[in-house]
């Protein structure tokens, strides 16, 4: 099987055909692969080099703890990737980004309104949760499209708080 | 006389939650004290109340509802036969009330006099207090003025400056400001969250110290008298004023100084009649100039590093003081000895702005070894709720010399492995590898205005690919072996679940 795997924007091309050998972008790779016990530990000796991670699969990803980090990765076979290229290249740029809150908590403040202007990193709303103020901040420049959510509301982890377009999309529809 | 005092109680409860309370039974048990645990409905599994003798329920999850309220805890305290309640820290921890309350209700307070909290706890209080016993403080205000008499003072004072919670602590209710501009909003901001940590919205300000390490006393005080201090820690290393990493001694604080800033700690405490642990902490300067910025009548969470570099269990002390022992150690017999680095781990998302991370630990495994401590109140299944504190454990490494602290903490940062919440344990580790930690070059504003989480390098992004395509290999393979390919209606990864559900 021929994998496509993606760890922060770097691409893998991951092949396994066989139990103690794989291929990556091209190089084998001698493996030993272990998993241990019911948890999400694992053991892997890679050309005898020994790694211990935890792998557990997310709503969107996989999550790998790996020497105190936590990396998100996708994993794809051939033909999911390339279903999934074809469909990136008609939406991906002009999707909107959606601001999710992260907690659960209270909305303190939204700072900004729809049609404003918005660069990246600039506080869109503040949450408070575990007795703090959490400044959550844009993570692109835009348009805010939608507000969903206002001062004094209770929100839901992942709940969809403002939504970001482009500028260029919307003097389009406009 | 002495022997009369002793066994004034055999049951503590224990007015707190997470890894201070379970530190706190680890203390009672080993003086033979009974403990009784209080929860609410969020915490009904959590350690501490497992750990406890007995565990009585005080209400819902907000604290408001729970751990802040004194009534149920002194009827908890009736009812199980408690004779003496542990505050921990924060919470109902410096609060004169709930100091007094105990004591109105025949139970020892374990801690300092209800006046000497209301002393410490009313910052303008402390301030003249110490002044008066001729120890420099901070310039600033009054608190309780209304928010333009603060805007006048503000000029006066001139800015950089600090807006900060009367009845604070831990950052909570704290706010620098830069300009006139924004002060108002910083007001209306430190009000608002200090009303909701402490219930008092009372706010004040103090001049902003430039170059500035904020380094603290531990002192430790007897009913007979006797005060004595365990050496300075250092808690420059702060985000949004919490600090997050600790260590004991300074790289700043030669013996002379040690000397001078432990004398002055003790008149400090000796100005309030001061019983039972508690710390001073003072702003430093370049110029090894230091100021008094308050004092916090109660445990601090950073107390562990202390512990190991003097040898003295600070919470035991605690419970013996209370019971009205002498002092086991007079001040020539604390000797330090080593280096100890405290981590806070926070479940927060380092790579995203230090944003909160809610969810169900799935996986935890306790780094171990020589010259390793981790207090905590995790375990699988624990659930990190919006309701806390974010701080989940605190990592603390001991070594001869401060290097090898850090390179012990290095090690057990990677082994320490906590799955289901994000955590701050990459920060940690980036700044276990910074020249300016390791060289000791930082001030409180250095984790905010210097140090940047872009620049960390990692290294095992190939290695996290390869796991992760090994797992996906697996369950696909495992799934078709299932479900021929062409048969199936559905994905793979639905069968394969189905069918781990089959095999339970």
């Amino acid at each position: 099987m021929k994998y496509i795997t993606t760890v922060n924007g770097q691409e893998y091309i991951i092949e396994i055909d066989q139990k103690t050998e794989i291929t990556v972008n091209g190089e084998r790779h001698g493996v030993d692969f272990q998993q241990l016990a019911e948890s999400g530990t694992l053991s892997l000796l890679i050309d005898n080099r020994s790694l211990e991670a935890i792998v557990e699969e997310r709503e969107d990803a996989w999550e790998v703890l790996l020497h105190g980090e936590l990396y998100a990765v996708h994993v794809q076979d051939e033909r999911a990737y390339r279903l999934a290229q074809a469909r990136g290249k008609l939406s991906d740029a002009s999707e909107a980004v959606v601001i999710r809150s992260p907690m659960p908590g209270l909305i303190l403040d939204v700072l900004v309104e729809e049609g404003a202007h918005i660069g990246q990193g600039q506080t869109v709303v503040i949450l408070e949760s575990m007795k703090m103020e959490n400044e959550l901040r844009a993570g692109r420049d835009g348009v805010v499209t939608r507000v969903h959510v206002g001062k004094g509301d209770s929100v839901e982890k992942n709940q969809e708080l403002i939504a970001i377009g482009d500028a260029e999309e919307i003097k389009e529809q406009q | 006389m002495d022997n009369l005092l002793i066994q004034k109680f055999d049951k503590v409860l224990i007015a707190n939650r997470g890894e201070i309370a379970v530190r706190i039974q680890r203390a009672c048990h080993k003086l033979g004290l009974q403990t009784i645990a209080v929860y609410s409905d969020a915490d009904r599994n959590a350690l501490h109340v497992r750990y406890a003798d007995e565990a009585y329920n005080i209400g819902p999850p907000p604290a408001t509802e729970s751990y802040l309220v004194i009534d149920r805890l002194i009827d908890v305290a009736k009812k199980s036969g408690a004779e003496a309640v542990h505050p921990g820290y924060g919470f109902l921890a410096e609060r004169a009330d709930f100091a007094q309350a105990c004591y109105d209700a025949g139970l020892v307070f374990i801690g300092p006099s209800p006046k000497a909290i209301a002393a410490m706890g009313d910052k303008q209080l402390a301030r003249q207090t110490v002044r008066a016993a001729g120890v420099s403080v901070v310039p600033g205000t009054d608190p309780g003025l209304s928010d333009d008499e603060l805007i006048a003072a503000a000029e006066k004072i001139g800015f950089p400056l600090l807006v900060k919670a009367a009845a604070g602590g831990g950052g909570k209710g704290m706010r620098p400001v830069h300009e006139a501009g924004s002060l108002s909003n910083a007001l209306a901001g430190a009000r608002r969250e200090a009303t909701a940590a402490f219930g008092d919205g009372t706010v004040y300000l103090e001049k902003m110290i430039s170059d500035a390490r904020h380094i603290e006393i531990q002192v430790l005080g007897d009913s007979q008298g006797n005060v004595i201090h365990l050496g300075e820690r250092e808690c420059s290393l702060q985000r949004r004023h919490q600090k997050v990493i600790e260590e004991a001694p300074s790289f700043v604080v030669d013996d002379e100084l040690r000397r001078q800033m432990g004398e002055v700690a003790i008149a400090a405490a000796r100005a309030v009649d001061y019983v039972n642990a508690g710390t001073v902490e003072f702003l430093v300067d370049r110029d090894k100039n230091f100021y008094f910025l308050e004092m916090n009548t109660r445990v601090q969470v950073e107390h562990p590093v202390t512990e190991l570099v003097t040898g003295v269990d600070i919470v035991q002390e605690q419970l013996r003081v209370a019971r009205g022992r002498r002092l086991r150690y007079l001040q020539d017999q604390v000797k330090l000895k080593g280096w100890a680095i405290e981590c806070r781990i926070n479940a927060e998302d380092p790579y995203h702005d230090f944003v909160p991370s809610t969810g169900t630990i799935t996986a935890i495994g306790l780094p171990t070894g020589p010259g390793i401590r981790v207090d905590t109140g995790l375990y699988e299944g624990h659930t990190v709720t919006p309701y806390y504190d974010s701080m989940i454990s605190k990592l603390i490494c001991y070594g001869e010399t401060r290097g090898e602290a850090v390179l012990r903490m290095r090690r057990a940062l990677e082994e320490y492995r906590i799955m289901g919440v994000k955590t701050n344990i990459p920060f940690h580790q980036h700044m276990m590898e910074s020249h300016r930690f390791l060289s000791g070059q930082f001030d409180t504003r250095f984790v905010e205005e210097r140090f940047s989480m872009s620049e960390r390098e990692i290294h095992d992004e190939l290695e996290a690919a390869i796991f992760a395509t090994l797992v996906a290999h697996q369950r696909s393979q495992r799934a078709s072996q299932i479900v021929a390919p062409g048969e199936r209606d559905t994905s793979n990864w639905k069968w394969y679940t189905r069918w781990e559900r089959l095999q339970r």
